[in-house]
């Protein structure tokens, strides 16, 4: 079971890019990547909050829920 | 700013736990290379008295009897020390971790595993050289404690505390 993050794509509708993102929600970059290359473990509500906001977008949009028959991650 | 000032605060006595680990450490090393120095030295007196005695005009009263058992007290000293520096080098890897940054890395939870299987070893020297004491006809004290085996069980307790604890610590460097 994997959860995707579809933000590259987001940000390449919205021709923005992940350093614009980063100064405008205050999340640095670093961070920014982990969460853009699927590294990411967690996600805070405040971060998602603030990314639907800039980019004006549904967290469904950032998210996607794909069964692929693997167990839970509980790393 | 009060965050800074704590951290600054936590390495000042990681600091301070160092220079005092150095210092024990400085001491063993000493004692290490004194109980060589006794260990080459003392069981070559009786010879060197009988040539010292070849010479005229030499005599030496009395005699050096080395008893069996102090070659056991002798082995006990040794991996006592050993388990001691082995422990403090663990502690001062531990404390420079502390120093660059967190202490909650595995490796630590690693080395606290290691400093109690240390321990635990040097408790089973203790035991067996008091047999092996016995076994020469020398009288050497065992002193196994109780308190010493909770200790070395808080040390694998505090072991596991850090793996959670670096798990943890992994988790939150992963969580944007």
């Amino acid at each position: 079971m994997t959860i995707a993050v579809k933000l590259d794509r987001v940000l390449l509708d919205r021709g923005m890019s992940l350093t614009e993102l980063s100064e405008r929600v205050g999340v640095t970059i670093a961070n920014l990547s982990i969460l853009k290359t699927g590294k990411a473990k967690a996600m805070r509500f405040s971060t998602l909050e603030a990314i639907c906001k800039e980019l004006g977008c549904q967290p469904g949009d950032l998210l996607t829920f794909i069964d692929d028959g693997a167990p839970i991650r509980d790393d | 700013m009060k965050s800074a000032k704590k951290t600054s605060e936590k390495k000042t006595l990681a600091t301070i736990f160092a220079i005092g680990l150095n210092v024990a450490r400085g001491i063993i090393w000493i004692s290490i290379a004194g109980l060589t120095v006794a260990m080459v030295f003392v069981p070559l007196l009786p010879m060197l008295i009988d040539w010292v005695t070849q010479f005229d005009n030499v005599h030496v009263d009395g005699d050096v009897e080395i008893e069996p058992g102090g070659l056991v007290k002798l082995a006990r000293a040794f991996v006592s020390l050993g388990v001691g520096l082995y422990v403090i080098e663990r502690l001062l890897e531990l404390l420079r971790t502390i120093r660059v940054g967190t202490p909650f890395v595995a490796e630590n939870a690693a080395r606290f595993r290691r400093i109690g299987y240390a321990l635990l070893l040097g408790e089973a020297g203790k035991f067996v050289f008091g047999i092996a004491g016995a076994a020469v006809g020398s009288e050497i004290n065992i002193n196994l404690s109780v308190t010493s085996f909770i200790a070395i069980a808080s040390v694998f307790v505090l072991a596991e505390v850090f793996a959670e604890g670096a798990r943890m610590k992994d988790e939150q460097d992963l969580t944007v």
